[in-house]
């Protein structure tokens, strides 16, 4: 076992993980952070998506080990309910969910976008977005979405 | 060298199992004393919005906000049977099965409430806005909740079941002759292509689609269910072809089965048209699979046009038609 320590979604914690344990599992089994969903895994989908460091990385690519001394952002760390980051709220407001299942890490990487980059052009949005699959939306309101999220930040 | 083309595609599709198997939905439905109501379906929600539809269907018959409808949905514990998600049938045959069965539990409302109100019949009640009245009487209306209270405490319960089944003959074998399915989608796409004559590689600019829904009972849902089947349509002209090996997959992965990905979408208009189909709830028919239909003949017809290789078999790809570019200049067309 190794002894890892790590930030998530604003609070430390130290965890003893297996050496070939994914950062997925961990997040899900040792933290209970079910919002990382897991669809491929092989890092094609994207569906795993969790911010490290500041950058969008596929959580079922990612040793649990490496994650040592960073600090990740999961769809809990996210905003809620009451309080939804502006592209949760522009998801919502324009259907930009179906199964829902890509949706935590479409929103991950649309927030990372933003992080960096408050005036995306519907290039950089594309690109953006292309690490993350979805079978149901055909993209087309996601992209709307994350165009009206950065609109609505750059005001 | 990069050339554009303009393709046309039109499909019709017959929504439901068809030819003559027993296309059933069911579905139950209470009405609450806190002025809300449930309704149990076995209809599977995958996404499409199923569940919101029938939230909708409730909300609009009681004159409530769908918001005020709790639905329950694939708990083989619980829910009546509604068939699979598929066939493009759970808004239309789930949604007339949820129609029938919340009209029949307001049905035994209205008479109770005709009673309460001395009305000889129910004609005059009227359900809207969370409340229950006689029409054009201020004087005669109180909550909808307060009226399902009394008869509550009455001993009377508005609770319903129902089922609704497609209507479907087999075809006959000799003739050919039959009714297999009702009702059948209308869709019509075009898609605007560049071919780039050194690669093979085709991109889609444009998709313009348009498809007859009956009645678009949540117009969010159908934009996005056009979008879906473009996209999708897009990956059966292009990318997806599932290569088999003595009855193995030999791509059973998304690394090596390629679906498109955002860069790969075009500017989408989805567009519809609401020719009421009188058999559906509200008028409407589904239309989940239909979209994505006129895609792939769009796609491949402007190929076609930009670059006059007929593509006949899927999906298209840089091979292809780097292959049929070669055939044709062999073949002095040029």
């Amino acid at each position: 076992m190794i002894e890892i320590n790590l930030v998530v979604n604003e609070k430390p914690y130290t965890l003893n993980v297996e050496p070939s344990e994914r950062l997925i599992d961990a997040l899900r089994n040792r933290l209970g952070l079910l919002g990382t969903k897991e669809g491929c895994g092989e890092g094609e989908c994207g569906a795993c998506t969790v911010i490290m460091d500041g950058k969008t990385v596929n959580s079922c690519l990612v040793l649990a080990a490496q994650a040592n001394g960073s600090v990740i952002t999961t769809i809990e760390g996210v905003g809620n309910r009451r309080s939804p980051h502006p592209v949760q709220k522009a998801f919502v407001e324009v259907g930009a969910v179906q199964c829902g299942f890509c949706t935590p890490g479409m929103v991950l990487s649309a927030k990372n976008l933003l992080d960096r980059n408050l005036k995306p052009s519907e290039t950089e949005i594309g690109i953006a977005m292309s690490g993350n699959l979805c079978r149901c939306t055909g993209y087309d309101k996601i992209l709307r979405a994350v165009k009206i999220a950065a609109e609505e930040g750059a005001k | 060298m990069k050339k554009r083309g303009i393709g046309l595609g039109c499909s019709w599709y017959g929504t439901g199992y068809g030819n003559g198997f027993p296309d059933v939905s069911s579905a139950f439905v209470e009405i609450h004393d806190d002025g809300s109501a449930t309704v149990l379906t076995g209809a599977v929600d995958v996404g499409q919005g199923s569940n919101s539809i029938f939230a909708q269907i409730v909300a609009e018959e009681l004159g409530l906000e769908s918001q005020d409808i709790c639905v329950y949905s694939g708990d083989t514990d619980a829910t009546p049977d509604s068939g699979t998600t598929a066939a493009t049938r759970q808004t239309y045959n789930t949604g007339n099965a949820v129609l029938k069965a919340v009209r029949q539990a307001k049905s035994s409302l209205l008479d109770y409430a005709a009673h309460k109100f001395s009305c000889p019949t129910t004609e005059g009640i009227e359900l809207k806005n969370g409340s229950i009245g006689v029409k054009g009487d201020p004087s005669r209306q109180m909550p909808l909740a307060d009226m399902v209270f009394q008869a509550r405490l009455a001993g009377e319960r508005f609770i319903s079941a129902e089922s609704s089944t497609a209507r479907s003959t087999p075809v006959d074998p000799e003739t050919g002759q039959g009714a297999p399915y009702w009702p059948y989608a209308f869709g019509c796409q075009s898609a605007e292509v560049e071919v780039d004559t050194e690669t093979g590689m085709v991109r889609v600019l444009k998709v313009v689609a348009v498809h007859d829904v009956g009645k678009a009972l949540n117009p969010t849902q159908v934009e996005g269910q056009i979008a879906g089947g473009v996209t999708q349509g897009i990956g059966f002209a292009l990318l997806e072809e599932l290569e088999l090996h003595e009855g193995k997959i030999k791509n059973p992965a998304l690394s090596s089965y390629l679906i498109p990905t955002a860069l790969d979408v075009p500017n989408i208009e989805a567009l519809y048209v609401e020719d009421a189909e009188c058999t559906g709830p509200f008028g409407a028919k589904g239309l989940g699979e239909p979209a994505m239909l006129p895609t792939v003949a769009a796609i491949i017809n402007a190929i076609d046009d930009a670059v006059g290789v007929r593509i006949t078999s899927l999906p298209a790809t840089p091979e292809k038609i780097l292959q049929a570019l070669a055939e044709k200049k062999r073949g002095g067309e040029c």
